[in-house]
């Protein structure tokens, strides 16, 4: 494995030149919050903040994105067929990213690359993204990372994972792509192998130690979804719940949309928007039928996913990366981890 | 607050014990800092479990409707504005709920807090007007008057309007010169300026509507933005989209909103919704002396039909 | 309505409101002729139209 070190005074001016290859994304400061952006000429990725209010997902998954068109003029002889707009493919890279939102990504795929179907929107733009990450050395207290498969250094989905070292940054080069990008830059200053390991698993359990916060999983497989689904505790757990879709815009794990169709004059699109298991609309048949009418039925839906259905299914353990996001955005702090919990000890009386 | 809490769990014992109500809605702690959730109790035992402090922002008339049997409801006084407005617009009985009415210092403004740390806040505390803020680099002791929320700061309706019982001795009204300075301050800017102002307000809005759920106005069966036939407003990113959504949804609250602050402070953008809701708040007033829920006996103004209403506006 | 939208600054001369009887042809006629001299005016409306791409 390869590691290069990087002076923190030579860091602007090698972004600045990877973006004769790359379109880069990453965290930026906004009057709300810090938002995962496109950076704009000499705009550089806030490395200093833990997490963003809106997570990476929105780089392969715009929470609209138009994927169709077609015109409705039936003079023209393609009228009404739909074709699919023009994808730009050029490379781009998120840098600055946290470990946990590069796990996400990885379970996203699950679901938007399968050996039956490819959905071409995301993969094509995930093969043209390369993941920089950095490393979090103080974890705050809402992340639970590292018991939800992740952690504060962990490597999965990232393409560098980067190391911040108060003057410089160490990067541990994870893929060919990472290496590209480095070199894109111009960061191409070698290191010891073993001495950069040493290193990393130093911060590494250093920073894992400051994670405060856990959850526990480990009985949910062996419960039967109905036994879970069934249980008492639902109202109990829904009732505080307003079905805002605070919670899955902001975990990096939601994958849900909707389409939708838009037309002025002779020309329509297709959209794609990001969607909630929140809303009633989300399960609503055209009947007018819902299968999941009432809030209880949905707040216990999102769990049940994440933290049943999900695990069954992949046996990748849970959809859930402990980033704390839905923990603290949430109006009404329902809190996955005391649902979590509440989950786990559940045993039925018979 | 502690005696104003004593007070709730007694009260809300004996109506349980005596079984006035088949269940209290009130708050409890959250499991971060500076969080209180809402919560139902159904059995005596778990009174213990309610809480009252400077961080319970939302507003309990949400959640009131469609509840079977009678219940009970601790109210702020803006709370009780809103549980008004539902007898009035007939989405609950007076019968039907039993409000245990608290006088109200005002609730913080969490965001502005927040923004004084650079990292997550661990600990919190409220001792009498002080407020104590822990994160893991600094601590800060802050007085509670400066840090409420705008509508807190500006509310004249501190005591519960409507009431079966006080959990608390009623607290001195403010008596506020100028009641509406934001709204002043936007309409002072020309046409163009306000309309920035708009846009750069609502430019990180997500639609996740949690705005429009926190608020206990907004109970349609199905809301204009999702309606699906026809639609009346694009679902997506779209700045008008988001715009219209706003617009309409505030238009919707004319004469009815009570400035509670429940949509802003659901926000998990911190966007500053009522922005859209007092320009009509102010209009409100300003042509029919109109405050909403501060009366169980008079129609809102947009429901009734005088004479002499204002109707400049048409040719 | 049309103090909100001119709050959220879109001109006021855009918004208009009037009752107009079937019987009232003429003045249907004037109305129609003032707003559209007031809106002409004003020029394009740039504000809460969506652009479509």
């Amino acid at each position: 494995m390869k590691f290069i070190t990087i002076d923190k005074k030579n860091w602007a001016k090698g972004i600045e030149k990877s973006r004769e290859t790359y379109r880069l994304f990453g965290p930026v400061k906004d009057k709300n919050g810090v938002f995962i952006r496109t950076l704009e000429k000499d705009m550089l990725p806030d490395m200093t903040i833990n997490d963003s209010i809106m997570s990476v997902k929105s780089v392969l998954f715009p929470q609209t994105e138009k994927i169709l068109f077609t015109t409705l003029d039936e003079a023209k002889e393609d009228h009404h067929i739909m074709k699919r707009v023009e994808f730009d493919s050029s490379p781009r890279a998120v840098v600055g990213i946290r470990p946990y939102d590069a796990k996400a990504i990885e379970l996203v795929k699950m679901n938007f690359d399968t050996d039956d179907y490819r959905d071409p929107y995301w993969c094509d733009a995930y093969e043209a993204t390369t993941f920089v990450g950095v490393g979090i050395n103080k974890p705050g207290p809402f992340d639970f990372s590292t018991s939800a498969g992740t952690g504060p250094f962990s490597e999965s989905g990232l393409d560098v994972l980067m190391a911040d070292l108060d003057n410089a940054y160490l990067a541990k080069i994870l893929t060919g792509k990472g290496e590209a990008f480095m070199k894109s830059c111009g960061f191409e200053k070698n290191t010891d192998e073993k001495e950069s390991q040493a290193l990393f698993d130093i911060l590494r359990k250093e920073a894992e130690k400051n994670i405060s916060s856990h959850i526990d999983t480990g009985k949910l497989k062996g419960k039967t979804v109905l036994e879970l689904h069934e249980a008492p505790f639902w109202d109990d757990i829904a009732f505080a719940c307003i079905n805002c879709g605070t919670c899955t815009f902001v975990c990096p794990t939601c994958w849900c949309f909707d389409i939708q169709d838009e037309t002025k004059q002779k020309s329509a699109g297709r959209f794609r928007n990001w969607d909630t298991c929140m809303s009633p609309l989300f399960t609503k048949h055209a009947t007018g039928h819902n299968p999941r009418d009432s809030k209880t039925q949905r707040v216990r839906q999102r769990f049940m996913h994440k933290l049943k259905y999900f695990p069954d299914k992949y046996d990748k353990g849970i959809m859930c990366v402990g980033c704390g996001r839905c923990v603290k955005s949430c109006p009404v702090n329902i809190d996955i981890r005391e649902v979590c919990k509440i989950m786990n000890s559940y045993e039925k009386n018979n | 607050m502690d005696t104003c809490i004593q007070k709730i769990r007694e009260i809300a014992f004996q109506l349980l014990d005596k079984k006035e109500v088949e269940k209290v809605i009130g708050f409890s702690n959250g499991t971060i800092p500076m969080a209180t959730s809402p919560i139902t109790i159904a059995s005596k035992q778990d009174t213990e479990k309610l809480v009252f402090n400077s961080t319970c922002g939302l507003n309990l008339a949400n959640y009131i409707r469609q509840q079977k049997g009678k219940i009970a409801v601790i109210a702020k006084g803006c709370d009780s504005r809103n549980i008004v407005t539902h007898i009035i617009e007939n989405q609950v009985k007076r019968d039907q709920v039993y409000i245990i009415g608290v006088p109200c210092n005002g609730m913080i403004n969490k965001s502005k807090i927040k923004s004084l740390f650079e990292d997550e806040i661990q600990k919190f505390e409220e001792d009498g007007d002080s407020l104590i803020i822990e994160s893991s680099s600094k601590k800060e002791k802050l007085k509670k008057n400066d840090y409420l929320r705008e509508n807190c700061r500006l509310c004249q309706h501190r005591n519960p309007v409507i009431y079966d019982v006080l959990a608390g001795d009623l607290v001195k009204e403010q008596i506020i010169d100028v009641p509406y300075p934001d709204v002043e301050k936007i309409a002072a800017l020309e046409a163009d300026a306000r309309w920035i102002h708009f846009q750069d307000l609502t430019k990180n809005c997500i639609r996740c509507y949690a705005c429009r759920n926190a608020c206990p106005l907004c109970y349609c069966p199905t809301c204009f933005v999702d309606e699906s036939g026809p639609q009346w407003v694009g679902k997506g990113q779209d700045k008008t989209d988001i715009n219209t959504f706003h617009f309409l949804r505030a238009f919707h609250c004319a004469g009815r909103c009570t400035d509670c602050g429940a949509c802003a402070e659901a926000c998990p953008m911190d966007i500053n919704v009522r922005d859209f809701t007092r320009k009509l708040n102010k209009d409100t007033f300003d042509m029919f002396g109109w405050e909403a829920g501060l009366d169980l006996t008079k129609r809102p103004p947009l429901d009734a039909y005088s004479p002499d209403d204002p109707n400049d506006f048409i040719k | 309505m049309g103090n909100l939208l001119e709050h959220m600054g879109i001109e006021r001369d855009r918004i208009h409101f009037s009752w107009i009887s079937s019987a009232e042809a003429t003045k249907f006629v004037d109305v129609v002729k003032e707003i559209s001299n007031k809106v002409r005016a004003l020029g394009p409306n740039k504000k809460l139209v969506k652009d479509y791409n």
